[in-house]
């Protein structure tokens, strides 16, 4: 069975805000909901690096954990979703994400939050596949289509990949053993538990 | 004198433990159709899976050009 996951290659990602425009045009996000976007750290100093995060669609997802109206589930390719004909908006999963995926639409005036919003690994929701509903709430279902997720699909230096674990840590590998260095997993044993190093994945040992 | 101490603390550190009370929660939500059920795959999961990882290596630029290195 596969595991969907995200890798992010800091050495790669020039933050060129691809995979952000490519989410948004994809899924027709509104203003203000960013479901995926870039952190740089060291901002102008030679030496800077930048990380695309999103929902990284946690094994042991802390959202899914403090829920009220447990609104959250996963698919069989341990895609973290959520229904948001149930979700109350109350901002739960947002203090407990360590990766500040969970977003908030503004729904009206004096800062009232809508329904949350976040990263579906592009396999929509829990509505008829590529119905206008699903598309409505949660955006195109590319996923069902036999596409990968359009923000590492449409990365231009392949910093971020998508897709079954095994694989893109053999595509990974390949690269850290070609450049020489670089051999963490940003977000890696934060949101999948165990070891961040690739040398430790199961893809990367074949 | 030693042992007793040695007794003493771990009962006292033994309170120290926290153990989950919290069952796995259910979803309580709409039932979601599974990804490979849809008009692409028509509930074929091999395929679908197949599909998916043969895309994945798409990623692998050295794939298309030949210059990694391999260990």
């Amino acid at each position: 069975m596969a595991r969907m996951k995200f890798i992010c290659d800091a050495e790669r990602c020039i933050e060129c805000n691809g995979c952000a425009t490519a989410c948004k045009q994809e899924h027709e996000v509104p203003w203000g909901v960013n479901r995926r976007r870039l952190v740089t750290v060291n901002d102008g100093i030679p030496g800077e690096r930048s990380i695309s995060v999103a929902c990284m669609h946690c094994t042991d997802a802390p959202c899914m954990a403090v829920c009220p109206v447990d609104c959250f589930y996963r698919t069989e390719d341990q895609v973290v979703l959520h229904d948001k004909d149930l979700c109350i908006g109350c901002g739960y999963c947002f203090y407990a994400c360590p990766f500040g995926a969970p977003q908030f639409p503004q729904a009206g005036a004096f800062g009232l939050r809508g329904k949350m919003d976040k990263c579906t690994y592009c396999a929509g929701g829990p509505e008829q596949d590529h119905s206008l509903e699903e598309f409505r709430k949660y955006g195109r279902n590319r996923i069902a289509e036999g596409k990968l997720p359009a923000c590492a699909e449409m990365c231009s230096t392949k910093a971020l990949l998508a897709g079954d674990d095994a694989v893109i840590t053999r595509i990974y590998k390949t690269r850290v053993v070609t450049r020489g260095k670089g051999g963490e997993i940003w977000g890696w044993a934060m949101a999948y538990g165990g070891s961040g190093k690739l040398a430790d994945q199961p893809g990367a040992k074949s | 004198m030693r042992p007793v101490l040695l007794v003493a603390a771990g009962l006292v550190l033994a309170a120290c433990n926290e153990i989950p009370q919290d069952a796995p929660k259910p979803y309580a939500g709409k039932e979601d159709t599974k990804a490979y059920a849809s008009d692409t795959f028509k509930g074929d999961k091999q395929k679908y899976e197949q599909t998916l990882a043969e895309r994945a290596k798409y990623q692998d630029e050295y794939q298309r050009t030949g210059d990694a290195k391999t260990n």
